[in-house]
């Protein structure tokens, strides 16, 4: 430790105001912030300074990250082996899936560390651990057959147009993560939805097969004719319910476990970083669109009215979305009240886009960036109202 | 019943005049810097649009659309080129009408509004909506529902907007972007989300 210490203190003149290298000075700060806590003093009027400040907030999300992220390469390599009839023990189906997922993590990070430091050299900001974050959500929830550099223009957008132009990290008003895959989404939707994406296929020559058509539990539940029982025809396909928990199925790398990810929801509300209330608002949301669908349930209607409502939360990334991207504490609002609407619409119109809308397969994505949009009126509105109260009682 | 539900959703969401259609975008840019008279606009839009959608339909199709006037006994003429001159006076002689009401009931909000009120007349959402609807060849219910459908959709946007630069006092954008460049993009952004029941059938 005392190594590194004189390392950065030797090299500091460099970076410092007139130094040779004094453009890269967001980047030797980052460097020295992350292995020792920040010198820095108060330098307005007293204030309380926690000790949570960005850097241990974005570990935290990054370590509540990891079960659906190491979950998400044991997914990723499971799917790639079953389809193409290799072995399905532990070791080979955990570096087929390191194989497969970590170039995605790896451009995702190099192309948004790129921008990150551009902007911050020349903007001169200090670079943020918020990139970190955005840089390994970003592919958890891509197809793992995503092509690379696809990766990386979705990545480009999410961290420069919707973040860095704001300002950088705490500034932005939609998660940049979600814009990055929204951009992908409409502008390459063969690569990001359908079928075929969702397992990687490995390319050997004894394998017959080229491209598996493996459905995901929700594009199986959108093909269900009216009558039959969705629940029925997905454990015919072995997505049983204990299947959609667990999340051993095809689907974006690290959003098929809901189980994993509703841990890591758990220790961010623990540690502080995410609000409860939006995760509660989320679930209740989901459930409670889904109970009044079944109220609506009828001969004729289509199948997924008649859905019982905890497999809306167990399929699919609506797990994930409520735990990582909606409790995004820079995009969601930031009163109490306006954190309940907020979560229970996420929630309640995943629902309705799954039901409703036959071109997407998925609500989750565009409910949590609809709701984005909203949520500086919603904290606007509560706002008023608490204002109007307080006067009332003076 | 379920056609004009998804006339009305499909006015508000999908083909946002706003936001798909990119209508209305002066006001809309100039105005939302402040909440309190994106509120009161938002409402005059919503006000003036259900009023002259279901107006000019009348008029459309009892005076002026190709056999309109079979009811006096001149079936042959087609009036329809007069549509673009006709349907503008009725919008100004609405949002004079709504002026003068806001005048009387509400002078702040007039002033606030200043010249952004009687402009609401070449606003292009009221236009556009009008002619979308002929284009479309709704009913008359179904086009008294557009409008509503649309003014709330122009509401929305902008009550929306109003917020998010509200946020954006905080942010540090760019030299070159800043003021309508960013709201530009936030409008492209806010157009992205707001696809979200693109491909909906009811």
């Amino acid at each position: 430790m005392k190594l590194i210490q004189t390392i950065f203190d030797k090299s500091r003149r460099h970076f410092e105001k007139n130094g040779k290298l004094a453009f890269l000075f967001p980047f030797y700060d980052a460097t020295e912030t992350f292995f020792f806590i920040p010198g820095h003093t108060t330098r307005s009027d007293s204030h309380i300074r926690d000790s949570l400040d960005v850097k241990r907030y974005m570990s935290f999300v990054i370590v509540a990250l990891m079960p659906p992220f190491i979950f998400g390469i044991y997914n990723a390599g499971y799917q790639s082996n079953l389809f193409s009839g290799k072995s399905l023990d532990l070791i080979p189906v955990f570096l087929c899936g390191l194989a497969l997922v970590l170039p995605i993590v790896a451009v995702s990070y190099l192309v948004g560390f790129f921008w990150e430091t551009t902007f911050a050299s020349i903007r001169n900001h200090p670079i943020s651990e918020g990139f970190l974050v955005t840089g390994l959500l970003f592919p958890l929830t891509l197809p793992p057959t995503i092509p690379l550099w696809q990766v990386a223009v979705g990545i480009s957008f999410g961290v420069v147009i919707g973040k860095e132009i704001f300002g950088g990290t705490g500034r932005n008003i939609l998660n940049p993560a979600l814009t990055g895959r929204a951009f992908l989404f409409f502008a390459y939707p063969g690569n990001m939805s359908g079928d075929p994406v969702w397992v990687a296929v490995s390319k050997a020559k004894e394998v017959v097969v080229d491209t598996v058509s493996s459905a995901t539990p929700l594009a199986v539940s959108k093909l269900v004719e009216s009558g039959d029982r969705i629940e029925s025809v997905l454990s015919n396909m072995d997505y049983s319910f204990f299947t959609l928990l667990m999340g051993r199925y095809p689907g974006s790398i690290g959003a098929t476990s809901a189980l994993l990810c509703f841990v890591g929801a758990g220790l961010l509300v623990f540690v502080g970083v995410a609000s409860f209330r939006i995760i509660v608002g989320g679930i209740v949301g989901v459930l409670s669109m889904g109970l009044l669908l079944n109220l609506l349930a009828g001969e004729s209607t289509a199948a997924w009215f008649s859905l019982n409502p905890l497999y809306h939360l167990v399929m699919g990334g609506s797990a994930f979305g409520i735990a990582y991207m909606a409790t995004d504490p820079v995009s969601a609002p930031g009163m109490n009240a306006s954190r309940w609407i907020y979560g229970f619409c996420i929630g309640g119109l995943t629902v309705l886009i799954r039901v409703f809308n036959p071109a997407f397969p998925e609500g989750i994505m565009l409910a949590i960036l609809f709701m984005n949009l909203f949520s500086p009126l919603l904290d606007y509105f509560v706002i008023k109202f608490k204002l109007k109260k307080r006067i009332v009682n003076v | 019943m379920e056609n004009l539900i998804s006339i009305f959703l499909n006015s508000v969401f999908v083909g946002n005049i706003l936001l798909a259609y990119f209508l209305g975008m002066c006001s809309f840019v100039a105005i939302s810097k402040n909440m309190e008279t994106s509120i009161g606009l938002g409402f005059a839009v919503v006000f003036v649009l259900s009023i002259t959608a279901p107006v000019n339909w009348l008029i459309y199709t009892y005076l002026l659309s190709p056999g309109a006037l079979a009811w006096v006994g001149l079936p042959t003429v087609d009036l329809s080129y007069l549509k673009f001159i006709t349907f503008i006076a009725v919008i100004a002689a609405m949002v004079q009408a709504v002026e003068m009401v806001i005048d009387r009931f509400s002078p702040a909000l007039y002033n606030a509004l200043g010249v952004f009120l009687p402009l609401i007349t070449v606003n292009c959402a009221i236009l556009g909506t009008s002619l979308f609807m002929v284009e479309r060849e709704y009913t008359f219910m179904e086009s008294l529902v557009f409008g509503i459908g649309s003014g709330t959709g122009w509401l929305l946007a902008i009550v929306s907007m109003a917020a998010i630069r509200i946020k954006l006092r905080y942010a540090d954008v760019p030299e070159g972007l800043q003021g309508f460049g960013i709201t530009m993009i936030v409008t492209g952004l806010m157009a992205m989300g707001f696809m979200l029941f693109s491909g909906i059938t009811l």
